[in-house]
């Protein structure tokens, strides 16, 4: 009787899993039905609103579109501009390059259209593991995204060298990358927008070699309802009227902050990810400032 | 009342706390699992370790004794099994996962090196000193290597899981040496043999002696201590006692209404 008095608290203060999922059955809602009523089979969520699955490809690519050149105005009004830090060190926990090897690592940046990512493994590669030879295809769906990734990257030294290629693709299926083929996959604020998130999950299965690894930086879900709140009133209030002003395009940033709203949360990805036949490692995902965004990661096992 | 006494002997040699590592495997595993909050011998705990992370552990582990508890080690030990080097990502504390790898197989090992035949008349002390010996030998192949470990359970985001792990190991040790006192020393009793595990540990790091004789008696030395100590609080708190209960009766002797 007094042992389990006295052992039950201790055992699971040092058993995070145990006191998270425990916290979890008492703040879980069901304030983000992942199927809006109406919607079926045949449609997605685009936002708040329910269009065709056919049709969401093509709004998510006028959006894109839209905000091309002012894509890292936008990223900065949706986070304040930390995300200038979640990249970074999203692309140094990666660590990508390798120090003794004689082929460097094979990495594809999906929905990476205006470089950031890429060119930040590349620099990462180069300077801190002096591995020339790692290379990193773009690919995005969005052929104004990729123009401005051009543009950019013909100011950093891998412009024309053959370490950075692009490539226009859907993620949910590229058939021009073969299987087994890559060390690395990478999408940083991307497959939020994706019609099926599902299917380019596996996708990213089918191209990683086994032992490779798929890395996912999203926006996500705050962990904390104080802070939830001020972060909700921010996002809905605020920046879409900061994109009126600013680009004067309100619907586009109505759409982003909407998207965010909709993505799953951390650990509804991260049993998306699972179900697609990756491990995870830890706890499956870490959350960045609170979970306004976070990393999620798999590995292919062999 | 010695049937009572047994029973709840029994009780504590089959049921003990779950230790750190049972629920680490938990969350590793993400497989949902019935969980237990003490430790039975009936019900075997789960491995520590998911199987491929468990894979890339152990090779890496072998490449200790010439990298160091190092990213180097775990890159090579991912290579062995046939992994990428990408796929260290599957250690999000890096190299204190490898650290931690080691401390929790010795561990879980200690059962299976050190066995006490039934009839046999060792006391308790002379247990816990086979079975702490025990444990220290297990780190002879990477003990040249251990400082560098010791750099990384230092480390602020480090320091709760590497007491933990101490924690866990000073509970297995006195849990295989037989101990059953369910009174205050069994807090008492933890704690010192946790300090005298790792003041011995740091002193092997820089024990040259052959077949760490040293070690041996610097072990034997500071369990002696802690019994010493233990010894006299315990003597003294009986004197203590005995002249209290003295004073009370001189004092009632004399007529004061005690």
């Amino acid at each position: 009787m007094l042992r389990s008095l006295v052992w039950r608290p201790l055992a699971l203060r040092h058993c995070k899993g145990a006191t998270k999922t425990a916290q979890k059955a008492f703040t879980t809602s069901t304030l983000r039905p992942q199927q809006l009523p109406g919607e079926d089979e045949q449609t997605t969520h685009f936002g708040f609103s329910t269009v065709p699955a056919a049709q969401k490809e093509a709004k998510v690519g006028a959006v894109f579109s839209s905000v091309a050149s002012s894509y890292d105005t936008m990223n900065d009004l949706m986070s304040l501009g930390i995300h200038r830090l979640w990249k970074d060190y999203f692309v140094r926990s990666l660590n990508p390059g390798s120090r003794n090897s004689e082929k460097g690592w094979n990495i594809l940046d999906v929905a990476g259209g205006t470089g950031d990512i890429a060119f930040g493994m590349l620099d990462h590669a180069t300077n801190v593991n002096l591995d020339l030879k790692t290379k990193v295809t773009i690919a995005d769906i969005n052929p104004d995204m990729l123009a401005e990734g051009r543009r950019r990257a013909l100011e950093t030294p891998y412009g024309n060298s053959k370490r950075l290629s692009f490539m226009q693709a859907n993620a949910e299926s590229m058939p021009s990358i073969e299987s087994n083929s890559l060390d690395l996959y990478t999408v940083a604020f991307g497959i939020r927008n994706f019609t099926n998130k599902d299917a380019a999950i596996r996708e990213a299965f089918r191209v990683l070699k086994p032992g490779g690894v798929f890395a996912c930086l999203e926006f996500s879900h705050v962990d904390s309802a104080l802070f939830n709140a001020v972060y909700k009133r921010w996002s809905f209030g605020a920046i879409p009227l900061i994109g009126q002003l600013v680009t004067g395009d309100r619907d586009s940033y109505q759409y982003l902050v909407e998207s965010i709203e909709r993505f799953p949360t951390q650990e509804e990805f991260k049993a998306m990810i699972e179900d697609a036949g990756f491990v995870t490692p830890g706890a499956g995902y870490e959350n960045l400032t609170g979970g306004i965004a976070s990393i999620h990661r798999g590995i292919k096992p062999i | 009342m010695s049937t009572v006494s047994l029973s709840s002997a029994t009780l504590l040699r089959a049921f003990r706390p779950a230790s750190n590592a049972g629920c680490r495997g938990r969350v590793r595993n993400h497989v949902p699992r019935l969980r237990r909050t003490y430790y039975s011998i009936y019900h075997p705990e789960p491995a520590p370790y998911a199987e491929t992370q468990d894979r890339i552990l152990s090779a890496a582990i072998k490449r200790v004794p010439e990298h160091g508890f190092s990213e180097e080690a775990l890159v090579r030990g991912a290579k062995d099994a046939g992994y990428l080097e990408v796929s260290v990502q599957l250690f999000p504390r890096g190299v204190f996962d490898l650290v931690n790898y080691h401390m929790v197989t010795q561990r879980l090992a200690l059962k299976d090196k050190v066995h006490f035949s039934e009839g046999t008349t060792l006391g308790l002390g002379a247990k816990v000193k086979a079975l702490a010996l025990a444990r220290l030998r297990a780190n002879a192949d990477i003990i040249h290597q251990w400082q560098g470990a010791l750099g990384y359970m230092s480390l602020l985001e480090n320091i709760p899981a590497s007491l933990g792990e101490l924690n866990a190991l000073s509970d297995e040790i006195w849990y295989l040496a037989g101990d059953t006192a369910v009174d205050f020393s069994w807090y008492t009793k933890r704690g010192s043999l946790a300090a005298v595990y790792a003041s011995t540990e740091t002193f092997m790091t820089t024990d040259n002696s052959k077949d760490f004789t040293a070690t041996a008696e610097f072990l034997d030395r500071r369990l002696k201590d802690a019994q010493g100590v233990g010894g006299t609080v315990g003597g003294l708190t009986q004197y203590m006692g005995f002249w209290a209960g003295n004073s009370v009766n001189l004092a009632r002797s004399f007529g004061m209404k005690i």
